[in-house]
């Protein structure tokens, strides 16, 4: 503890507190062999990991989450990325506004878009659950495609894709051999926060979800809702794992901060 | 770039996002199933005068800004000793605080259950010291969501003044100390105001998450301390009132875009001054 600035640093400490204590009482709880989440917790087992990967609906919530995610990522990408090059490299009226509208999913509250889906397309126009929440994803990841691959662009010395073009290289080739290597490490932060916003949504998945296809987050805020029993802790306790593990692959390959400078800037 | 190439790379993503995102949101204000605008807008004035959905207006407006406030004098601290720390502890601290970021909020909250729920750790510590012989309920009260909240969003609000923190000059610091100033003044006069921005922004993003939050007035409040998230959600899945669930959508969109227009108004000034 830094000691020459201790009102500083006794703020710093009860700050990560509150953000660290709640979930190592999670680990803590889900090693319980008794049947209730308790504290203390009585003995220690395995057996509520074991209930959870062997807990259907988690386990085909989880298969969906992963599949809606990859999805929306990969869309968000495909659609954002054209966007971002149009907005940085071509010479259009209203750049900041179309920058604007393609961040605003970021502004209007998850909440309200989930409820307009629902009452527009599954509702008015009869479209599957699975589809509207195609599309909802992946219109609320465009932020991190146009934005963080923006920023990555903006980087990028337009000279050296001139230089490319002048020694004869079509604008296909000179993006597919000059600027995508470039872009790369952007596209992969904007990827990487896509998947795991998408993960993780609830609000816009809430009011879309449906008995055939159903998010991993929404289902477990059902469970709990009506069971309170250890194995919605074992099952945070894997996406813990999960998390970490993606943690360190983003450390290891782009730096973390990093990512996370790209979309508040 | 030639015109044509230009639509072809804006067009798609321009037309998704109208589709799936800006026609709805304005048809289900506009023109809700089942109702009409005229509709949607009477209900508006009528919550804006009736008493109980006034409650829960002021409940989210005001622990959002207890939030606000709450995760702006934890985070800048936090942003601000690992900004200025030489030590090398200090990137592994920044990970630790913008990893749960990444972490589902689901997860996140759900500690809060086994924290505070009366079988829970505070409960049965305080049973166990003799201090009460009954677990207090601690759950579904606005002290458990403003914990639940200020967890969530801390982490956003060091990655902002953490930002803002590491473009203001150390040296700065070092010349007010050497010109006298103490450590207390020299934070004041210089530390604050240069990275004000980064704190506008902090705070924006908090106040803006909050009063839309879900999933944490949800498990931590419950019922029991309606938001206005969780009340759109009930008029949208089990009360089926289309007019009041767009109502409510309107006022926590208008909140919205209210802090944030204010929030530009605020980081203006401080350019300007």
């Amino acid at each position: 503890m830094n000691t020459r600035r201790p009102v500083a640093a006794s703020l710093a400490v009860l700050g990560y507190i509150v953000m660290i204590a709640p979930l190592i009482f999670v680990v803590i709880t889900a090693f319980t062999a008794g049947s209730t989440v308790r504290f203390p917790p009585d003995g220690f087992s395995f057996r509520w990991f074991e209930a959870a990967v062997t807990y259907e609906p988690f386990m085909s919530a989880l298969l969906s989450s992963l599949q809606l995610a990859v999805v929306a990522s990969a869309g968000s990408l495909a659609l954002g990325v054209p966007v971002a090059l149009a907005i940085h490299r071509g010479r259009i009226p209203g750049k900041g506004l179309l920058e604007g509208l393609f961040l605003s999913p970021l502004i209007v509250p998850e909440l309200v878009v989930g409820l307009a889906l629902y009452q527009q397309f599954m509702i008015g126009l009869g479209l599957n659950n699975l589809t509207t929440l195609v599309i909802g994803h992946t219109v609320l990841m465009f932020p991190y495609a146009v934005r963080v691959t923006g920023a990555s662009l903006a980087l990028i010395d337009p000279a050296v894709e001139d230089a490319a073009r002048g020694l004869g290289a079509s604008p296909m080739r000179t993006f597919v051999t000059i600027t995508l290597p470039l872009l790369r490490p952007g596209i992969f932060s904007a990827a990487l926060l896509s998947f795991v916003t998408s993960f993780n949504n609830v609000p816009l998945s809430l009011l879309l979800q449906s008995r055939d296809f159903r998010t991993l987050p929404v289902t477990m805020l059902d469970y709990v809702q009506q069971n309170y029993d250890p194995i919605v802790a074992s099952t945070s306790v894997l996406i813990l794992v999960g998390t970490v593990l993606i943690a360190v692959v983003a450390e290891r390959t782009v730096g973390f901060a990093k990512i996370f400078g790209g979309i508040n800037r | 770039m030639r015109r044509r190439g230009l639509l072809v790379l804006l067009l798609p993503g321009l037309a998704l996002l109208l589709a799936g995102f800006l026609v709805p949101a304005l048809i289900m204000v506009l023109a809700p199933p089942g109702t009409t605008t005229a509709e949607v807008f009477s209900r508006l004035v009528r919550m804006l005068g009736d008493p109980y959905d006034l409650t829960i207006i002021a409940r989210t407006v005001g622990l959002g800004l207890v939030v606000t406030v709450t995760c702006v004098v934890l985070g800048f601290p936090i942003a601000y000793l690992l900004a200025r720390s030489q030590s090398r502890w200090a990137g592994v601290l920044l990970a630790v605080a913008i990893f749960p970021l990444l972490l589902s909020n689901v997860v996140r909250t759900f500690g809060w259950l086994v924290v505070l729920g009366s079988e829970g750790a505070i409960g049965q510590t305080l049973v166990a010291l003799g201090i009460v012989d009954e677990a207090p309920q601690l759950l579904y009260t606005p002290l458990a969501i403003v914990l639940g909240l200020v967890q969530l969003f801390l982490p956003l609000a060091v990655v902002s003044c953490y930002s803002a923190l590491a473009q203001v000059d150390a040296n700065l610091d070092e010349a007010a100390r050497g010109l006298g100033a103490g450590r207390a003044r020299t934070f004041w006069t210089i530390v604050v105001p240069l990275s004000w921005p980064g704190v506008v922004v902090a705070a924006t993003l908090v106040f803006a998450g909050s009063v839309t939050a879900y999933t944490t007035p949800y498990l931590l409040g419950g019922s029991r301390q309606r938001m206005l998230s969780t009340q759109l959600f009930q008029y949208s899945s089990s009360t089926i009132d289309w007019a009041a669930a767009s109502a409510t959508a309107v006022i926590m969109t208008v909140l919205v875009f209210g802090v944030a227009a204010l929030s530009t108004v605020m980081g203006r000034r401080s350019r300007t001054s």
